[in-house]
């Protein structure tokens, strides 16, 4: 019985200390897999036996058998994954739109230092304001549907890309622009070539931030806007007092915005597997 | 053959910013015949890569006229190439890409250039690197690919900003073999920018001594023919080398006195 765990705890090894140190190692990610795994066993079995035993009230904080039930019932029905794709969608686009639009338009007042100095204070007024405030307005001018959730990720998203992404190009090493422009670059080679690429480690980073904010947009939009998807799922619930409904939206939302930004991970990286940073 | 490589006539340069005014060089003019090796020494400050600068044509003259074989310096020139301490190769492209930036850049990349920027990378024993990302190569190696570079785009002159001053003593002795070697076959002009009083006397045919702030040149050193034709680790073993390099470095030192 110990044979083969030993054996398989130190597969790989090139010597005895190098065996051991690969024991160590190992043993303590696995210990690390299992308390994150008992914390998340104790908080969902805590939650049963408390709404169970009447500790909490389970009539406001459903259950986890409650919470599966309505799930399965959903899921049966098919509605469920309508309201998903809708948010997803919105989402999704909400934060490449959003992240394409900050980043053109850094790349116009890069180009143009006048126009950089001329818009400055009014990027900086655009960014301190909560875009979710412009809610009602893109309601009465979009009208209350699909557009107006959109236009809440891709606003909530899109100043602060431009800025991250005008501060980037800036950043960019002065000797890099010093050999570019003696080997006689131009100023749309010296962008395309050289500052463009050298910035998107930090487009990435500014993607993965993206990815939070546009949840952030989507699910108010939908708050505001009230038709369809998991925002409304959760406004809809609080208004009937369905907590069951509240509280699965809310764990779906917590996936798949875990899921969104791992895949954003995965692609840093795979574009930046051979960058020194 | 009575062009110039290099003509600078009384050329200044002012830096200007919101605050003040620098004046980085006083009235300095010099002149640099074809195929000659000429390095620029001088405590840090002086002036040194400002000249480089100029004739790079990344910075205009604030008077004075300085000519490139025979032409005023208005834009960077298709015959110059720029060297600096930093390799400055782009990580997110192979060694074959970074060393066909400058052909790249100067419209002049084909088949043919590409293939000869290939082969002057196997001359520098780095064809194992072609696929390689910088991030694979050592401190040595990136600066060698950094070298075939600005060889690559075939210049007539070359600048040189202390290019090897970051890399160890064993990559430098073999970096400016490689440079002295690459020289004497294509003909080229090179102006050298080094704080390395050795690597200067070592590699060079002429030394321009700057100093001062703003800075001027103060003394022109010819470096005699029995170390000008050695290769540079030879001539540092040579006899005439010591007093030259004291006297040298009796020059710079009464500079740093003038700065007091
Ligand atoms: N872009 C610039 N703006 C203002 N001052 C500068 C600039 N570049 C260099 N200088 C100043 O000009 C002087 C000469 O600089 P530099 O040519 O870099 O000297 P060196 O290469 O000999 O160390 C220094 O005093 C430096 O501070
Ligand atoms: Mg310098």
């Amino acid at each position: 019985m110990i044979k083969p765990l030993t054996r398989w705890l130190t597969r790989g090894a090139q010597s005895e200390i190098h065996a051991d140190y690969l024991r160590r190692h190992r043993l303590r990610d696995w210990g690390v897999g299992i308390a994150r795994a008992a914390i998340l066993i104790l908080f969902v079995a805590g939650w049963e036996v408390s709404a169970r035993q009447g500790w909490i009230d389970p009539f406001l904080f459903s259950s986890p058998t409650r919470v599966w039930e309505l799930f399965l019932e959903m899921t049966a029905k098919g509605e469920l994954f309508h309201h998903i794709g809708i948010t997803v969608s919105e989402t999704v686009l909400g934060f490449i739109l959003g992240t394409a639009a900050g980043t053109a338009l850094a790349t116009l007042i890069w180009a143009s230092p006048f126009l950089s100095r001329v818009l400055d204070p009014y990027l900086v007024i655009l960014n301190s304001l909560p875009k979710v405030a412009l809610g009602p307005l893109f309601i009465v001018t979009i009208g209350a549907g699909f557009g107006s959730i959109l236009a809440m990720g891709v606003a909530i998203t899109v100043i602060i890309t431009t800025l991250v992404m005008y501060n980037s190009f800036q950043g960019v090493d002065p000797d890099y622009l010093r050999l570019a422009r003696a080997f006689g670059a131009n100023r749309f080679q010296l962008f395309s070539r050289i500052i463009f690429p050298a910035s998107i480690p930090d487009l990435i980073a500014a993607l993965k931030v993206n990815v939070g904010l546009s949840w952030v947009g989507v699910i108010v939009g939908e708050f505001l806007v009230s038709k369809n998807g998991l925002g409304y799922l959760i406004i809809y619930g609080f208004q009937v007092f369905n907590l069951t409904l509240v509280m699965m939206s809310l764990l779906i939302v917590a996936v798949l915005a875990t899921l969104m930004y791992d895949m954003v991970s995965r692609m840093e990286k795979r574009l930046l597997r051979h960058r020194n940073t | 053959m009575d062009t110039y490589a290099i003509e600078a006539d009384s050329v200044t340069k002012v830096y200007l910013n919101r605050q003040d005014e620098v004046h980085a060089l006083k009235p300095i003019s010099f002149r640099i015949h074809p195929g000659e090796f000429v390095s620029l020494v001088g405590p840090s400050g002086c002036g040194k890569s400002t000249v480089l600068s100029l004739m790079a044509g990344l910075i205009r003259p604030s008077s004075g006229c300085l000519r490139i074989f025979g032409k005023e310096v208005t834009a960077p020139s298709n015959r110059v190439s720029y060297m600096l301490q930093q390799d400055c190769l782009l990580d997110w492209r192979t060694v074959e890409d970074n060393i066909t930036l400058g052909l790249e850049f100067r419209g002049r990349k084909n088949r043919q250039t590409s293939h000869d920027a290939r082969q002057l990378l196997e001359l520098l024993g780095l064809r194992h690197t072609l696929k390689l990302f910088p991030s694979q190569l050592s401190g040595g190696m990136r600066q060698r690919v950094a070298l075939v570079r600005t060889l690559a785009v075939e210049p007539d002159l070359l600048l040189l900003d202390e290019p090897f001053s970051a890399v160890d003593y064993q990559t430098k002795l073999h970096l400016e073999k490689l440079l002295t070697d690459g020289l004497k076959i294509r003909e080229m002009t090179a102006l050298l920018v080094t704080h390395d009083l050795e690597e200067a006397l070592s590699l060079s045919d002429r030394i321009l001594v700057m100093g001062g702030q703003p800075g001027e040149i103060r003394r022109t050193l010819e470096v005699p023919e029995e170390l000008r034709s050695a290769d540079p680790l030879t001539a540092r073993g040579m006899p005439s080398f010591r007093p030259l390099f004291n006297e040298l470095w009796k020059e710079m030192e009464s500079h740093d006195k003038t700065v007091d």
